[in-house]
């Protein structure tokens, strides 16, 4: 299966673990609340999110539960733990001299 | 905590995999479901909504896959898989893994057999601490390859030089007689100098070891007994120490009891009693007549303590005559215990090693064979995207799983095998061991270790083979005539030559150790076992006493109705035990130590011992009542003495000194037909005879020729020694015909292990034939067909593959007799009346296996030439 090739692997990695932080969501709330926050630019089809949230889930830093959701229907809630937590520190700052740097290579002589 | 929970997330996947995929299912139909309801809330009629919602899904069985592999248990899963799928491919095809797995068993089973008494006998340590640091010492002449036993002077010698030892004991085994409820019991004794229970690392036992002490002549009635003659005889009291066990002269104080089941060498005793050696005159006890052990200090090697000793033995050599020409044999104890059953048990494991290495090359035949008719399966998979490694792993997981299961059957052959053969060999194969032969831990190991190599080795080649596919190639239907093809066929004629040849080399063994059996059964032994029954005596008399004892006994005996003679003797033969001596004589210097004139066995006997075994008296006359202690010495010769010794004929008459120049003068009264005391291998050695009325030892044996059956009569004969003395004990009853099944054990067994294994290898090389042929008609069939429509006879169909398979017989066979020839000098040692390149077993053994290969091949080829052209034609 090809992987998604709009978005780096780890940069959606980081979206959703900044997602999980705020409060417990199921998968499809993680694709729309990205959609929401980042003004409608990014679009994450389930193709691309649900084995990262799988991978994300066996590297331990997102736990997940089923609970009722907003319909009453059974739906998977995923929430950050620990590592998680210190996962998404970490990842934010890469991600922050990352973008530092391209931009400053991007900028006008 | 966090790996925990990420391990237990693994495990689940593997293990409740169904239900991690009913939830992932379940999650991706969420998400669906809320994109139609947004599609149908933003107007899209809910026929659009649906169909828009599952275009942008993709197809989910696509996300499962995906997340399925960021699971990470793949590699589990499809090995798993694998297995599942290899199980399903053998229960397809009965035929094939019946043969397969039967071969399996047959090999490895043998293999673990054979394996379970080489870990018994020469793996396992002695049952001591520090078991290596055990060693024997005894003496060896120069420039001999035999050892003899040690003299107390050199033992006293080499306590006080060496360095090299912790703990250094002499020994010796003269039974003892105790006195019982029942009268006098002849039990088994150790005599030792006081550092025995060093020398062997024991530990904690009842009492105490001897003190030095009670190794000095005077103070030395005192006994250790054993453990399970403590158990026997006291009921395991613990009260025993310090009370008395009595003895036909009196008693011996009880000042201790060994360990349970402790063993020196290899009997466990009954009793140990102190060796006392008098430190002036040590030879006084005896000469070379006892066994020395010892410890050697840690850190020590034996190759120091075999060079310390050279040189103690020098210095002996010059100053003691007796040491003259004697050197020290030192080896360690265990490979001194094994060192005659280590030639045969190495020979028997090659034998299974072959036996199971034609295994694996008829089961690489059978799954080349196979991979060639599944190619279009590979194909498929190929082109479905499989790699290769993926498709030769699949391929190597179905031989772990036919030599999984050949393994667990051969576990099932080898443990029945191991508890046959244990009870009929009766200590032939186990000679040196002490423990009990079973299948433990170690040889489960071994066989986990075998089924696994032999997977790879017969699995390994041919799965590569097969997985190199050409899609394109391998989908069309029929495949023959390609280079590759041939290539392989010739790659499998040879190894089914090698098979033909290993399992006719094979044959010929069984067929050399077969004629060594029949000849040893055959030989001419000189005299008559049939009928005769033997016991041990100890007396314990003073000598002249002796002499009137045994002649009341023989008396006694001879009245026992259904008793025709009766002897002693000092050795039985084929006991093993003989004594060599030299003799010089008349004319040559008396006194002094002139070499003697050449050398002999010696042997003591009692009037009547030839008439009890019937051996026959050549010229003059036996011993008889005429000579007593009184009248002048005789003694008698066999026919090789005076053959070698006295060529021009004229022996009686003639006089000898026996055993020292010092000796008196002792007159050759007869001459007797040659026997094999010793061995049945062993050529006849010229033996003097002397008669016990003149020399009464105190150590023999009984031997008593009855009317019938020899077995019956032995409580008779017991009670009528008993009568005479009731404090005389006997041991040891046995018919001389069992010291002859004794001495034939091995040899049969060798020849029955062999020809069973030669047996399995020719019909395994049979079947790998057939499946050779077999295969060459299914893939010729089409093109026989078509000759068979154009006219061709049948009969030369018939001729043409039957000479494809005999000229692969035909290849094997002198292949495996040249290999035969190579490897004469394997096992010469086992042969006994036959040479190893004996053309008559050469013939023999390529006859039989010729008989059994030619008829493998010929049923696919008459098979072959019985096809119907129409179906041959349309079989696509």
């Amino acid at each position: 299966m090809s992987k998604p090739t709009d978005l780096v692997q780890g940069t959606l990695d980081l979206l959703i673990l900044r997602v999980v932080a705020l409060e417990p969501v199921h998968g499809w709330a993680i694709a729309q609340r990205i959609r929401q926050m980042s003004n409608e630019q990014l679009r994450v089809g389930q193709s691309a999110l649900y084995p990262a949230l799988h991978k994300l889930e066996q590297q331990g830093w997102i736990e997940a539960e089923w609970a009722p959701s907003e319909n009453n229907r059974r739906a998977k809630y995923y929430r950050l733990t620990k590592a998680g937590r210190k996962a998404l520190k970490a990842e934010a700052a890469q991600w922050e001299r990352l973008s530092a740097a391209i931009s400053l290579v991007m900028k006008p002589a | 905590m966090r790996w925990t929970r990420k391990l237990r997330l693994r495990v689940r996947s593997v293990i409740r995999s169904n239900r991690v995929e009913q939830e992932l299912d379940e999650e991706l139909r969420y998400h669906r479901d809320h994109l139609i309801e947004d599609y149908i809330a933003a107007g899209m009629p809910a026929e659009d909504a649906r169909r828009a919602a599952l275009r942008e899904m993709g197809g989910i069985e696509q996300q499962k896959e995906y997340c399925r592999d960021v699971r990470g248990v793949a590699l589990l899963d499809s090995l798993g898989k694998d297995a599942k799928y290899a199980l399903r491919a053998l229960r397809k095809s009965p035929g094939f893994s019946a043969v397969a797995i039967l071969s399996l068993a047959l090999g490895i089973g043998a293999n673990t057999t054979i394996f379970t008494f080489v870990n018994a006998v020469l793996l396992r340590p002695l049952p001591y601490p520090s078991s290596d640091r055990l060693v024997i010492l005894r003496e060896q002449p120069r420039g001999s390859e035999g050892t003899v036993s040690v003299h107390p002077v050199n033992f006293v010698e080499w306590r006080a030089r060496s360095r090299s030892f912790e703990a250094l004991a002499l020994v010796q085994t003269p039974p003892l007689n105790v006195m019982g409820s029942n009268g006098a019991e002849q039990i088994a004794r150790i005599q030792t100098t006081s550092e025995l229970f060093r020398v062997f690392g024991v530990g904690r036992m009842l009492g105490r070891e001897f003190t030095e002490e009670e190794t000095r002549p005077g103070s030395d009635n005192v006994v250790i007994l054993g453990h399970g003659f403590w158990q026997r005889w006291f009921g395991g009291d613990p009260g025993v120490l310090g009370r008395r066990l009595a003895v036909p002269d009196g008693s011996l104080t009880i000042i201790g009891v060994a360990p349970r089941g402790l063993r020196i060498g290899l009997t466990e005793p009954d009793a140990y009693t102190p060796l006392s050696i008098n430190s002036a005159n040590p030879g006084a006890i005896g000469s070379r007549s006892f066994e020395c052990y010892g410890r050697m200090k840690p850190g020590v090697s034996l190759d120091t303590v075999r060079a310390e000793m050279t040189v103690i033995a020098s210095a002996l050599e010059r100053q003691y005559p007796l040491d003259k020409g004697m050197g020290v044999f030192v080896s360690g104890l265990h490979g001194y215990i094994v060192r005659e059953g280590r030639p045969a048990l190495r020979l028997l494991m090659a034998v299974v090693a072959t036996v199971l290495i034609i295994a694996c090359v008829n089961l690489a035949g059978l799954l080349t064979a196979r991979g060639i008719a599944r190619r279009g399966e590979f194909a498929v998979r190929s082109s479905l995207g499989a790699s290769r490694s993926r498709l030769v792993r699949q391929l190597v997981i179905e031989s772990l799983v036919l030599s999984s299961f050949g393994g667990a059957a051969g576990l099932a052959v080898a443990y029945v095998a191991t508890r046959i053969l244990v009870s009929l060999t009766a200590g032939a194969l186990t000679v040196g061991t002490t423990q009990p032969i079973r299948l433990d831990a170690i040889c489960l190991f071994f066989t986990l270790a075998v089924s696994t190599v032999t997977a790879l080795a017969f699995g390994l080649a041919p799965a590569w083979q097969a997985s190199r596919v050409d899609p394109q190639m391998a989908l069309r239907e029929r495949t023959r005539g390609a280079s590759a093809d041939r290539r392989q066929h010739r790659l499998r004629s040879m190894l089914v030559v090698t098979e033909v040849a290993l399992a006719v080399v094979l044959l010929v063994g069984a067929g050399l150790l077969l004629r060594t059996f029949s000849s040893l059964v055959r030989v001419n032994l000189g005299f008559q076992p049939a009928d005769t029954i033997t016991m041990g005596l100890f007396l314990l008399r003073p000598p002249e006493a002796r002499i009137a004892l045994v002649d009341q006994i023989l008396e006694r005996v001879e009245a026992v109705p259904g008793v025709t003679a009766a002897s002693t003797t000092q050795f039985l033969p084929l006991s093993g035990m003989n004594c060599a001596t030299g003799f010089w004589l008349e004319g040559q210097t008396s006194g002094g130590d002139g070499q003697p004139a050449g050398d002999a066995d010696c042997l003591l006997v009692s009037r009547g011992y030839f008439d009890v075994l019937r051996i026959p008296v050549l010229e003059g006359r036996a011993f008889d009542g005429r000579d007593r202690m009184d009248t002048s010495p005789v003694v008698m010769v066999n026919a090789s003495f005076a053959r070698r010794y006295f060529p021009d004929g004229r022996t009686l008459g003639r006089r000898i000194r026996v055993h020292s120049a010092k000796e008196p003068l002792a007159e050759i009264i007869g001459i007797v037909g040659d026997v094999r005391h010793n061995q049945l291998t062993s050529e006849p050695v010229p033996t003097v005879f002397q008669l016990h009325a003149q020399r009464p030892g105190y150590i023999m044996s009984l031997i008593v020729r009855t009317a019938g059956d020899a077995s019956t009569q032995a409580a008779a004969i017991r009670h009528a020694i008993q009568e005479v003395d009731r404090t005389q004990a006997v041991s040891g009853v046995k018919t001389v015909e069992q010291y002859l099944g004794d001495a034939l054990s091995r040899p049969r067994l060798y020849a029955a292990l062999v020809t069973c294994f030669a047996v399995i290898a020719a019909t395994l090389a049979a079947i790998g034939l057939y499946g050779l042929i077999a295969y060459v008609v299914t893939q010729r069939t089409h093109e026989i067909g078509i000759r068979l429509a154009l006219g061709a006879a049948r009969g030369k169909v018939f001729l043409d593959l039957f000479g494809h398979g005999a000229r692969l017989v035909i290849a094997g066979l002198v292949v495996g007799v040249v290999a035969a020839v190579g490897l004469r000098g394997v096992a010469s040692t086992l042969l006994f009346g036959v040479t190893p390149v004996d053309p008559l077993t050469y013939l023999m053994a390529a006859a039989v296996f010729s008989a059994v290969a030619f008829a493998a091949v010929m049923i696919p080829a008459r098979r072959a030439s019985l096809v119907e052209p129409i179906t041959a034609l349309r079989y696509e």
